[in-house]
């Protein structure tokens, strides 16, 4: 804890603010994260059959318990996704200004410089910086490895990892969310909608799997508190950017 | 004992008047090209020669068996087996009219209703049996072929007739499902149940997908723990920065800082 008390302190007086994240895109975040949370517990509680259900019956009873009965828990679900699709494609819509760049960001990736820093960012984060030396000791400069850590930009390599199949899987989660709801009402063949029950639960799995390492790095990680607490005021201090996003840095620096 | 709600059908009895089939539509508003119930027959017997040929009849509906393989292939407990009656009902509002359970019956007892979009099935007449009477193509068949009853209770026609009488139910081979219609003696045709099989999505789901999940999930909480334990327990300075704070481990330089 003792160092990132003294990150406060050092922000707080030594260096200055950087804007990071706009009032807007703040709220769109944490709109998501609740849509998303309550989205999953609901979702999962839908899931009666034994075999397919990932988390036990026990899960199912509860949510059942909590909203009155599947009926009601699988109107709540339609509900909240229906407003969760709908806010995201009027911000896209009335915000393209934002998101376009956003989207340009981190659908970008330089192979070589990010593949370096997963590679070593990876090995930092379990093994420590030891290992990187190590390691450039056995391969002695082989696949042009070397032990630093590549300079990142407004989003490092790790976390477009994580917004790539995030925004992805999101549009796949509205569409086949969407045949599910409309399958009831409109659809005359049901092989696409057995077909997006299966969908739906593949990619809501694999970007949950993603969000624990988001969660991890946001709230745990040593030396992170500053993107956390920016997800709040929008703002991160200069030596934070500085370090962890030096080419975003230079380039607002430059732009100065 | 629970309650198992149940028909002992003398097919031997059925003429073939479509009675049951109509009343049952009406009953329950079945749309045009559906049933919720039928009359089978194998065709017509000359063994006995022109002058005595003869057919043999077989009324059914829904089985409401005590394997449900349509309960299993439902993904949201829409279709269930009530725990009351042991009949296998729909929740129409759970229903996302996926029609999973559909190809999962062998005795093609469930249709997506045209306008609905749910999957629609014989009841048992549940809101008749709500109000004390009985389900309406029991009531209305003239030869009484039709018995109908709690085979659990001693007391009632059915158990009787089981207890007294030789029965038999139609099953496939590969999905004997306990069917809940026992036929007195023997009836015709019995080949007609086809597999019960689930569509291949909800097969897939249980088979490999829901244990994909969990090993993606799993590595990357694994990931997780081994980051954490680094950071908790593992000294570890970033070289080259040695002043700055804000990565890695605990570089002594911010402890003393921090007693300013």
């Amino acid at each position: 804890m003792s160092d990132e008390q003294s990150i406060q302190k050092d922000d707080a007086v030594e260096t200055e603010q950087m804007e990071r994240h706009t009032k807007l895109s703040i709220f769109m975040h944490w709109f998501n994260a609740a849509c998303w949370l309550f989205l999953l517990a609901t979702g999962i509680g839908l899931i009666r059959n034994a075999d397919l259900q990932p988390v036990g019956g026990w899960w199912t009873d509860m949510m059942r318990g909590i909203f009155g009965g599947g009926a009601n828990l699988l109107l709540v679900h339609e509900i909240v996704g229906v407003l969760w699709a709908v806010v995201f494609l009027v911000y896209v819509i009335a915000k393209a200004k934002e998101v376009v760049p956003f989207l340009k960001e981190i659908f970008t990736i330089d192979p070589k410089r990010d593949v370096l820093w997963l590679v070593n960012k990876g090995i930092q984060m379990t093994l420590g910086y030891k290992a990187l030396y190590k390691l450039d000791g056995i391969l002695k400069g082989r696949f042009g490895y070397k032990p630093e850590i590549p300079d990142q930009g407004f989003y490092n390599v790790g976390q477009k990892m994580f917004a790539i199949p995030s925004i992805l899987g999101g549009v796949v989660i509205v569409v086949t969310g969407v045949i599910m709801t409309a399958s009831n009402v409109m659809l005359e063949n049901t092989a696409p909608v057995q077909w997006a029950i299966l969908i739906h639960f593949l990619t809501v799995g694999f970007v949950f799997a993603g969000l624990l390492i988001h969660v991890y790095m946001a709230s745990i990680a040593a030396g992170e508190r500053p993107a956390f607490i920016s997800m709040f005021t929008g703002k991160v201090p200069e030596d934070y950017a500085m370090h962890h996003h030096k080419l975003w840095y230079d380039e607002v620096r430059e732009g100065r | 004992m629970k309650t198992q709600l149940a028909m002992v059908v003398d097919s031997t009895l059925c003429i073939d008047c479509k009675g049951c089939m109509a009343a049952c539509k009406v009953e329950n508003k079945v749309p045009d090209g559906h049933w919720r119930n039928w009359i089978k027959t194998d065709g017509v017997d000359f063994s006995m020669g022109e002058t005595f040929s003869r057919m043999h009849f077989q009324p059914g509906n829904c089985m409401h068996c005590d394997v449900p393989t349509c309960v299993h292939a439902c993904p949201t407990g829409a279709t269930y087996k009530d725990e009351k009656d042991g009949v296998v009902k729909v929740d129409d509002r759970l229903c996302i009219g996926c029609g999973s359970c559909i190809p999962a019956c062998p005795y093609g007892a469930r249709y997506r209703h045209p306008e609905k979009k749910i999957v629609d099935k014989c009841d048992f007449c549940d809101h008749r049996r709500a109000r004390g009477d009985l389900p309406a193509c029991v009531i209305t068949c003239p030869t009484k072929a039709r018995a109908f009853g709690d085979i659990n209770d001693p007391d009632s026609d059915v158990a009787r007739m089981l207890k007294d009488n030789k029965t038999v139910r139609v099953v496939n081979r590969e999905s004997d499902t306990r069917p809940n219609i026992y036929y007195m003696g023997a009836t015709a045709p019995l080949n007609w149940p086809v597999k019960a099989q689930a569509p291949t999505p909800i097969r897939w789901w249980g088979d490999w997908a829901k244990q994909l999940v969990w090993a993606v999930v799993g590595i990357n909480a694994l990931g997780v723990l081994a980051m954490l334990g680094k950071q908790l327990f593992v000294n570890d300075p970033e070289p080259g920065h040695e002043s700055d704070s804000t990565d890695g481990g605990k570089p002594v330089e911010t402890e003393e800082t921090d007693h300013e």
